[in-house]
């Protein structure tokens, strides 16, 4: 069992993404990943808003030492956030290790994960604890299975604020219950192109669930890719929570197939006309902004899954989508740079993954 | 700017009277004031402003606005500002409040799922039975009746060695 305390380095991470991003699991044309996170609290502590400095460096203290102890995957590394600037954290919350507000937050807080980077426990979030995994494709039923497997261990180890009536208790009553928030991402160009995204939201809305773009709550959507997640907590098991997220994802991916289909019937010549810009655009341009390359992506990426490009794989367009983001391009190249040296770095980059192919 | 009644002190109040069509403008140090103006003592501060608007949009929030958890010292209004409670006790302390809450965020208020194996054989049992329950009662709804016979043979087990139902 290793289990590095001490920082391991970011910078080593850089070059490659995590597993989830592989482009396999079911129906992964079109779902990118399936992520569930569980909220878990410390009994007899306060929540963090109420805690003095001396009480969340023991919480830090005894939760990273439980993770530790619970010795939930042989390759763990732990994080303090603290001590890395904020660069590495954008690094990390780009990789969806941590989340934005845990890299933004104060104090002694943290994140373990595993080589793979299928499960990540973050430390002194708005919870004490939560912890996630998230897998390539539709494999949510796969993804619980883990995290629960995790959190009995970790049970075991640590005492966690819970009632019958209430269950988890967390910080904010949103999360109260399961403490549960199981997402699938979706990458849904064609329902975008033609317009019929609208009713999928209303449809999903109706039942209880929630449309969020690529890093979660109050972020914009960008490169047609959609989190889709539920809202309540409260009153509904785990299985339950995910039948239901998982008896709307086919509807969902068979309508973005049947918009798919629609497009190369009625306008082939336009599509692929699209598509090979797109690409075009990748191996070609100087400088590409962030939005740009989302939207170039997005487009190449339907173009593969639909045969027109068939020399780039899945995987490579799947992982660009996050090496070329803010955070990791600073963290290639090793200093702070602004959104133009950015651009030009960016546009670099991909003409250099590409020129391998 | 010099306070105009006692021309010592720097003057921190600014008070615009309107009487009629006439404008007039004072300033005034924080102690000249107080003397000079009694009127503004019946002015409501912002907090009693801000206390009959929320009276008058949630009441649920006067009768527990004079909560405070003596575990974490948050009051009811506090959390209702942020949004964030302060510790695990919240939850009975404001449960008043928080019930109607929850209800409206996920239409319940009763945990069924996932039980800490440290919360004791009972509980978990009394949430596998409830689960059970749940699943029956959608087995009838889709006059699933195999499956229904399964789940109370089930539920007959279960709650067999408890004596309960």
């Amino acid at each position: 069992m290793t289990f590095q305390v001490i920082p391991m380095k970011i910078s080593d991470l850089a070059n490659n993404t995590g597993e989830w991003l592989r482009g396999t699991g079911a129906e992964s044309d079109i779902v990118i990943s399936s992520r569930i996170r569980l909220a878990r609290n410390v009994a007899r502590f306060p929540f963090l808003s109420r805690t003095n400095i001396k009480q969340k460096k023991e919480l830090e203290e005894i939760v990273r030492n439980k993770i530790k102890e619970a010795e939930i995957t042989s390759d763990i590394h732990y994080i303090n956030l603290a001590d890395i600037d904020p660069i590495e954290r954008l690094f990390l919350v780009e990789r969806h290790l941590i989340s934005r507000e845990h890299a933004g937050g104060e104090g002694e807080r943290g994140v373990a994960f595993g080589k793979s980077e299928t499960i990540s426990l973050m430390v002194n979030e708005e919870d004490h604890l939560r912890i996630q995994v998230i897998r390539s494709g539709f494999e949510l039923k796969e993804a619980w299975k883990t995290i629960d497997g995790v959190d009995n261990k970790l049970e075991k180890k640590l005492t966690y604020a819970y009632s019958s009536r209430f269950g988890y208790l967390t910080a904010c009553p949103t999360n109260v219950g399961t403490g549960m928030r199981a997402s699938v991402m979706l990458h849904l160009p064609a329902l975008g192109m033609t317009h019929h995204i609208e009713k999928v939201f209303n449809a999903v809305m109706k039942l209880g669930l929630v449309v969020r773009g690529l890093y979660g709550e109050g972020t914009q959507v960008s490169g047609d890719l959609y989190q889709i997640s539920n809202q309540f907590t409260l009153g509904k098991s785990e299985q339950e929570i995910i039948e239901i997220i998982e008896s709307v994802i086919p509807r969902i991916t068979s309508y973005e197939r049947m918009a798919r289909k629609a497009l190369i019937a009625e306008s082939r010549e336009q599509l692929e006309d699209r598509i090979w810009r797109s690409y075009g655009m990748l191996k070609v341009a100087r400088m590409i902004s962030s939005e740009e390359i989302m939207h170039l992506l997005s487009q190449v990426r339907m173009g593969v899954n639909l045969g027109i490009i068939n020399t780039i794989e899945i995987k490579t367009l799947n992982e660009l989508f996050i090496l070329t983001l803010p955070g990791h391009l600073q963290k290639l190249e090793g200093r702070e740079l602004n959104a133009q040296q950015r651009n030009i770095i960016r546009a670099a980059y991909v003409r250099k993954r590409l020129e391998e192919i | 700017m010099k306070c105009e009644s006692c021309n010592k002190k720097h003057a921190t109040v600014h008070l615009t009277e309107i009487i009629g069509s006439t404008k007039k403008e004072r300033h005034l140090c924080d102690e000249c004031a107080q003397g000079v103006n009694t009127q503004l003592a019946k002015i409501p501060s912002p907090t009693e402003i801000l206390t009959s608007l929320i009276n008058q949009v949630a009441p649920e929030i006067s009768e527990m606005s004079k909560i405070v958890c003596p575990v974490c010292g948050l009051s009811y209004l506090e959390f209702r500002s942020n949004g964030r409670l302060g510790c695990p006790m919240d939850y009975t302390i404001f449960r008043k409040g928080l019930v109607p809450l929850l209800e409206k965020m996920h239409g319940s208020t009763q945990h069924v799922g996932k039980v800490p194996s440290k919360a004791g054989k009972e509980l978990i049992k009394k949430s596998e039975l409830m689960q059970l329950r749940n699943e029956l009662n959608k087995a009838v709804e889709k006059e699933d009746y195999e499956k229904a016979a399964e789940l109370r043979d089930r539920i007959y087990d279960l709650s067999g060695d408890t004596n309960e139902d």
